[in-house]
């Protein structure tokens, strides 16, 4: 199950939002600052989706991830089940 | 007279707290006289407020310079230093290159109107001026005629007791990586992983 955190400060939540309006897509509300966006597939975002500037794009894993990512690329993020080992 | 011994077995007499209270000066080299205070005062339009012009500096091999300043806000200066019969040294990191370019200061504005009227100003100046909205936040950068990046900076939020938790927590990801493997960290989704776990445990915590 990927799951990442995002702090709860207004840059990220353009990130937020995205992930609220996807289905099966599970958003916590805020704990002690962090969101937790996790699903049961992979996890997919789009910068556009996101409205984010591709600073802010590039630094939106920055309250930590567990999983895999797949793709990071300019226009997409895909994270997927943790690989073991 | 109190000597140094002196004071430690009287030890001060009042205490006094010891805090910083923003900047004073930042100082930088430059061999580009006549061009840095053309930018600084002439373009930026900066005053040029102080000035030092002193023959050495106590050690024998310390050259003659010029040290001077511009007034940049909030009691704040921009130095730079002169010095006589002193070549330039090579630099060993390339000008321009992001290891250069990181050495730097922003200089704050409080608006983005401010922002950008100091963006129109330089680029009607001739000037070319990068705009970057970063996290929080957006600024404009020029170079001066050192090659020095120039950042002006309006910062979108005020900084929270969030962002104090997430910075204490993303350093001791990356610093846990660097004591577990004895090297430096090789990459940025190692301490992303190392930090999911480190919120978890953060989030398991008691209020």
């Amino acid at each position: 199950m990927p799951k990442i955190h995002v702090v709860d400060v207004p840059e990220f939540s353009g990130l937020i939002e995205c992930a609220r309006g996807q289905e099966g897509v599970r958003v916590s509300e805020t704990r002690k600052g962090y969101i937790t966006i996790s699903s049961d597939e992979e996890l997919v975002f789009t910068r556009r989706g996101c409205g984010f500037k591709p600073a802010l794009w590039y630094t939106c894993l920055s309250g930590g991830i567990d999983g895999s990512i797949r793709e990071y690329g300019r226009d997409t993020l895909r994270i997927g089940e943790k690989v073991a080992g | 007279m109190l000597t140094n011994a002196d004071a430690k077995v009287q030890g001060p007499a009042i205490e006094t707290a010891v805090a910083l209270k923003g900047v004073h000066h930042t100082a930088r080299p430059t061999w580009k006289l006549k061009e840095t205070v053309h930018f600084y005062r002439d373009v930026l339009e900066l005053k040029l407020c102080h000035a030092i012009c002193a023959r050495g500096w106590g050690p024998d091999d310390h050259p003659d310079f010029i040290h001077f300043f511009f007034e940049s806000g909030q009691g704040s200066t921009i130095a730079f230093f002169y010095y006589l019969q002193t070549a330039q040294p090579v630099d060993n990191v390339p000008q321009g290159s992001f290891v250069y370019n990181s050495v730097h200061t922003a200089w704050r504005v409080d608006t983005r109107e401010e922002l950008l009227a100091w963006k129109e100003k330089l680029e009607g100046k001739g000037f070319e001026v990068m705009q970057v909205p970063h996290e929080i936040l957006e600024s404009i950068y020029v170079t001066d005629p050192n090659g020095y990046a120039v950042e002006i900076a309006w910062q979108t939020r005020a900084m929270n007791a969030y962002d104090e938790v997430d910075a204490r927590l993303t350093l001791e990801a990356a610093i846990s990586i660097e004591n577990e493997t004895g090297d430096r960290v090789q990459a940025i989704d190692d301490i992303w992983k190392r930090k999911a776990r480190m919120v978890d445990a953060y989030l398991a915590e008691s209020e």
